[in-house]
Parts: structure tokens; sequence; C-alpha cells
């Protein structure tokens, strides 16, 4: 019973990162049909921008005094970092090929996560950068079961932030805009709406989640690493397919399934298949519900 | 008059190429293969840079008479076997005399058999599995151990020392680490302490909660890491003590790299590995440093056996006055010196023998911990 409630806290915090990270992939599907494969190098890019504030930060010596201030200032600074650099990448990646054929933009998209990449490993070296976080190590005790404050700190921030994107997707004028977009960009452009800088905030928004991510994943784990984006970025696509590409709960509770599934399949049967099961069960689902679990018609486009 | 005209442009072409010949001769190529992309670029990096060191110190020298120059051809293998193959034939083309790499074992074994058909020597610093030089290549040599010879280290020390009665080993399924993971388990098997399980995780992941709660679960004495590259060892490090595992951690040599203690921090502390033995109060190891540490920074794990690999290379071609193979590998044969890293002394197979001994981490630092050879602390 220990066990198995040790393996679901791990599995809540692993799933809540993919979570974050497959909301980024959805939105943009939802809004424009292209899958952003650039995506996961804007997490990698919220785990350094992470890790420089800090460095910085715990050089002043506030680490010590304020650690809890300073990852919260570095993790709003990081989010804000990569929303720029989203829309940057946007405006000269995607838009230009808004008129052109989906493919088109996939293959930009292939490009400009090779060119983030790699950008990453020439202005940040090839060797890992470790987080200044020396008191990472804290945590509750029950027995068996050990949840770290940082455990509790990710499913804490993962649930805000879902909860901050559910109220701005559907209880404000800018979510409508987005999911009147999403629906139909002509119409929605027929009545007022500036489709160019919505889908510019969708891109804004996705990434700031991954950066959060990013972060979260640094200090959590201790360092980051240039090619860090790529195996998150591949199982929080799969994620958003298994919730439903396009559909924003569908993300967050693919998210939650592939964690759970690979913290579970690692747990009880063995490491070494743990991704296996984790896309057995994204076959076995698009099998019977070939949308995903919250997918609806696949023409019916939403954020 | 016409027909001389053409009699001559023909031997001025002809002769072109051997114009040209003299001219470039002046250069002597030596060629690196190491990742310097991926998940192991830091480790590949640090080769090329031990190889420059020891081009620097031996330019410094005087050089190697007969050239103007020595120029380093670094080549990407990212550890996958077949962009390998295609670095291994760039660097053909690029005529070099002598490559040092690769740092996978399964980008080495496969390269250098690109290297043989065209008898290039090939001096890895880094690759630890036994195949590499148990294949009968005349031109394959290697600055490193052997992973037998480390596993029998490693069991000893779980055996004698840590007087352990249960295992755990976790590796991440590469060529490298899962025959290193395989050879510790048989090893302990053989002395009586019995293998609990044998899992393994994926390249690139930094969870390892899973299968961390599963050895907390089973609480064996000794927990044998065997992973690809030192920054995910660090990684399991932190999570292993975050956990409140209580068993011993015992690493090998791939997580033997200053980087494992910088990201692992305390939770490196009391880690053991088995890595080779360097006299770090010999001459030869103090001008390596010297040379090193100016322009690339603090040696990582393989530079040391890089550098010695590009100072056995360059020194054969100057004793040999050649860049025959033949009479390269002859000069390799007969040397017996100092390097920065080991004694260096070639066997028949290309082997330079074993020196493993047991590392621990101690106050932020790599500290020798064990001696096999007497079974006593240093």
């Amino acid at each position: 019973m220990e066990f198995f409630l040790q393996q679901l806290i791990n599995g809540l915090t692993l799933g809540g990162i993919y979570a974050l990270i497959a909301l980024g992939y959805t939105m943009v599907y939802g809004i424009i049909q292209l899958i952003n494969f650039a995506h996961g190098e804007f997490f990698a890019a919220g785990g350094y921008m992470g890790v420089i504030l800090l460095s910085y930060l715990a050089g002043q010596g506030y680490m010590e005094t304020h650690p809890w201030l300073c990852m919260g200032g570095a993790m709003l600074l990081a989010m804000l970092f990569c929303s720029f650099l989203a829309m940057a990448v946007e405006k000269v990646a995607y838009l230009p090929l808004r008129k052109s054929s989906r493919l088109a933009a996939l293959v930009s998209a292939l490009g400009m996560s090779i060119f983030l990449s790699n950008g990453l490993m020439l202005t940040q070296g090839v060797y890992d950068k470790p987080y200044p976080t020396e008191f990472s190590q804290g945590g509750l005790e029950f027995g068996m079961i050990t949840i770290s404050y940082l455990q509790m700190m990710i499913v804490a921030v993962t649930i805000v932030l879902l909860v901050v994107l559910n109220i701005l997707v559907f209880k404000t004028r800018i979510g409508k805009a987005m999911r009147a977009t999403a629906q139909d960009k002509v119409m929605s452009a027929l009545v007022g709406i500036n489709s160019n800088r919505v889908i510019s905030l969708t891109f804004a928004i996705g990434a700031g989640l991954a950066a959060a991510a990013g972060i979260m994943v640094g200090i959590y784990y201790g360092s980051v690493n240039y090619t860090m984006g790529f195996v998150p970025g591949i199982k929080a696509f799969a994620a958003a397919v298994l919730g439903g590409i396009g559909n924003i709960t569908g993300a967050m509770l693919g998210g939650l399934i592939i964690g759970m599934v690979e913290i579970f399949g690692a747990g009880y049967i063995s490491g070494q298949y743990k991704d296996v099961f984790a896309f057995i069960i994204l076959i076995l689902v698009l099998y019977f519900r070939p949308t995903g679990i919250m997918g609806e018609n696949v023409d019916d486009t939403r954020v | 008059m016409r027909k001389k005209l053409f009699v001559l442009l023909v031997t001025g072409l002809i002769l072109v190429p051997f114009l040209m010949g003299t001219a470039t001769a002046e250069t002597l190529k030596i060629g690196t293969l190491s990742p310097l992309t991926g998940p192991y670029a830091a480790d590949g990096n640090d080769i090329v840079n031990g190889v420059k060191a020891a081009v620097t110190v031996v330019e410094a020298e005087g050089g190697i008479p007969g050239f103007d120059k020595i120029e380093v051809h670094p080549q990407d293998t990212a550890c996958d076997p077949r962009q390998a193959v295609a670095a291994a034939n760039k660097l053909i083309n690029e005529e070099v005399v002598g490559v040092i790499g690769a740092y996978c074992s399964s980008s080495t074994i496969p390269a250098s058999e690109a290297l043989a058909e065209e008898n290039i020597p090939m001096i890895t610093p880094a690759s630890t599995n036994e195949k590499v030089t148990e294949r009968g290549l005349p031109y394959m040599f290697r600055m490193c151990g052997r992973d037998d010879d480390q596993s029998k280290i490693a069991g000893a020390f779980i055996k004698d020392y840590l007087k352990a009665k249960t295992i755990y080993l976790v590796d991440d399924k590469t060529t490298y680490s899962q025959g290193l993971a395989e050879n510790v388990a048989n090893v302990v098997q053989g002395l009586g302490i019995k293998v609990v399980a044998h899992d393994h995780v994926n390249q690139g992941d930094k969870d390892y909660s899973a299968v961390l709660t599963k050895i907390k679960d089973a609480n064996p004495d000794v927990f044998y890491m065997s992973l690809q590259n030192s920054a995910t060892g660090s990684l399991m490090a932190i999570q292993a003590k975050r956990f409140g595992l209580k068993c011993k951690i015992v690493s090998q040599d791939a997580v033997y790299h200053p980087q494992f203690i910088s990201i692992a921090k305390e939770a490196a502390e009391g880690v053991y590995m088995t890595f080779g033995f360097t006299d770090k109060s010999k001459p030869a190891y103090k001008k390596y440093l010297a040379a090193y540490s100016g322009t690339h920074g603090e040696p990582g794990a393989y530079s040391g056996y890089s550098y010695d690999g590009a100072m056995v290379l360059l020194t054969a071609i100057k004793n040999a006055k050649s860049t025959d193979p033949a009479k390269i590998k002859a000069e390799i044969m007969k040397m017996d010196m100092d390097g920065a890293s080991k004694h260096i002394k070639f066997m028949e197979n290309g082997d330079s023998g074993s020196d493993y001994i047991i590392y621990t981490v101690a106050g932020g630092q790599f500290k020798n911990f064990w001696n096999p050879a007497t079974g006593q602390l240093f």
C-alpha cells in the first residue's frame, strides 16, 4: 500500500509536468492546426532562464534569505521570456507560412526545434547546468512514504496554473476571442477579432506554461541540459493526442495518464518498458476513440 | 609545335598533384571521434580538448620534424553507431594519420572497422567494453581499462569492504552500461551476493522515482548504478537521497566526472565509483594539467586518457619519422613511459592494462578510497 501511494505521488508530479507542456501543443493545434514541434525547446529555454536567474540571485545572496520568493520571481520572468520567445518564433517561422500548406509549417516547426536546441547548446554550452538549490532535500515523511516539498510545490503550481488557464479561456474576453478564432478564423475576423494577435497570444500562453514546467523540472531534478526538451516534448505531444488534441481539459488528463502509466509501468513491471506502456495506452485509446479521450469531431476545432 | 605544347601541358597536369602533394604534406592531420552533440556532448568535448592540449604540448616542444603544424580534425559521433561510421569515413577522406576516439563503445566498434580497412591507427580513450580490443584489429589501441576488470574490482569492493549480502543493479541500456552491469551481476553472484533485481531505465530520462521507490522497497545493501553519463548519475543520486535510500551506491567510470559533484552537490557525498588510478604527483600529470587547464578549464573524466592517446600517437610518429601505420604501431608497442593518466605500456591486443581503484566523493571532491591490490583504504 505504501509502495502504491508513493508511486501515486511520483506519478502525480510527473503527470503534472507533462500536462503543463501538453497544453502548449494542444492550444496551438486547436487554433491553427499546427503541431508545434519547437514547443519542447520552450520548455528547455524556461529551464535555462531559471538557472541563469537563480544563479544570479544566489550570487547576490538572496537565495539564502528568500528562497521561495526568488523561485517565484524567476519562474515569472522565465515564463515571460519564453512567451516573448514563442511570439518571435511564431512571427519568424509560422506567420509567413499561414497561407501555405500545413506540411510546410510542420517542417518549419521541426527546423525551428533544431535551431533552438542547437542555439541553446552554442550559447549555454554542452555541460549540464546545476541549479543553485541547496534546500531541495526537505520533505514530509509518513512511514515509508516521502513527499518532498518540491513535489508538493510542483503539484500546487500546476493546479494553480491550470485553474488560471481555465478561467482565462472560458471566462474572459480574450478567451472568448481565442475560442472564436479556433472555430473560424474568417468569421471571427469579420466580427472584429485580430486573429494574428490572438494566435500570437496563444503561442505566448503555451510557451509560458512550458517554461513554468521547465523551471520546476530544473529545481526538482537539480540540473538542466540543452537536450532536455526532446523526450518530454514527445511525451507531452503523446499526452495531447491521448487527451484529444485541441482540447484543453483533454491535455491535462492526457498528461496525468501518461505520467501515471509511466510510473506504474516502471514500478510494477519493469523500468525498461515504461515508455512502451505509455504508448500502448495511447494506441489503445486512439483505436477505440480516434480523436482522443475528450476529442470531438476533427473538423470542429477548438482551443 | 602544337604536339610539343600538348606534351608540355600533359606533363604539367601530371605534375600538379605531386607539387600539391609536397605542399600539403607539411601539415599533420589527426582526427578525433566523440559525441559533440547530444546527451554525451560533455564527455565528447573533454576528449577533443585533451587531444588539443597534447598537440599544444608537442608543438611547444618543437613539433614533429617534417611537419609545419599539427591539425586536429574533430568529428561528431553523437554516440550513434551509424553516425560514427559516417564520421570515420569523413576522417578517412580528410586523410588523417590516426584517430583518437570514440567515446561510447557502441560507436568505437563500428567506426574502428571502417578505419581498419584503411589501416588507420585508432586509440580509444574511453571505450571500456571488452569487445573493442578482442576483434583482432591490428591498429586498435585502448588507453583506458576494460569492463571485465572493472567489474571484478567493483565485485571485490562490494564483497570485501562493504560486506554486502544483497545488490540491486540499474543500467540505462547502452552497450557499455548494460554490459558492465551484467558483468558485475555475474561477478557478485560468484561471490555469493544475492542479486535482488536488475532493472533498466531509458537514456534521456530525468525522472527515476519509480525505480528508486522499488529499490527503497527492496532495501538492498548496495545499489549499483551503471549509467552512460555523469549528469544522469547525478540526477539519480539526488533523487535517491531525496527518497531516503539507505543503501550504499556504487557506480562506474562514466559517472566519474567533476560534473557529477557540481550537479549532485551533497547528494554525491559517499557515492563510490570505479575509475583508473592516476598518480597526480608525477611530472607527466602536472605537465598535462598545466597545458589543459590553461585553455580548457577543469579536466573531465576522459581528458587525461585522450591527452595520453594523442601523446602516444604523436610520439610514435615522431620516433618513426614516418606516418606509415606499421611503423607507427612498432613504435607504439615499444613504448614504456609515464603518461598523464597511467603508465603507458601496450599489450599485444592493444590494451594498456586496467588499474581500477575505488573512488568516493568527500567534501565535494573525488578521493582515492580503496585499493584493490592491497584491500586497504588509501
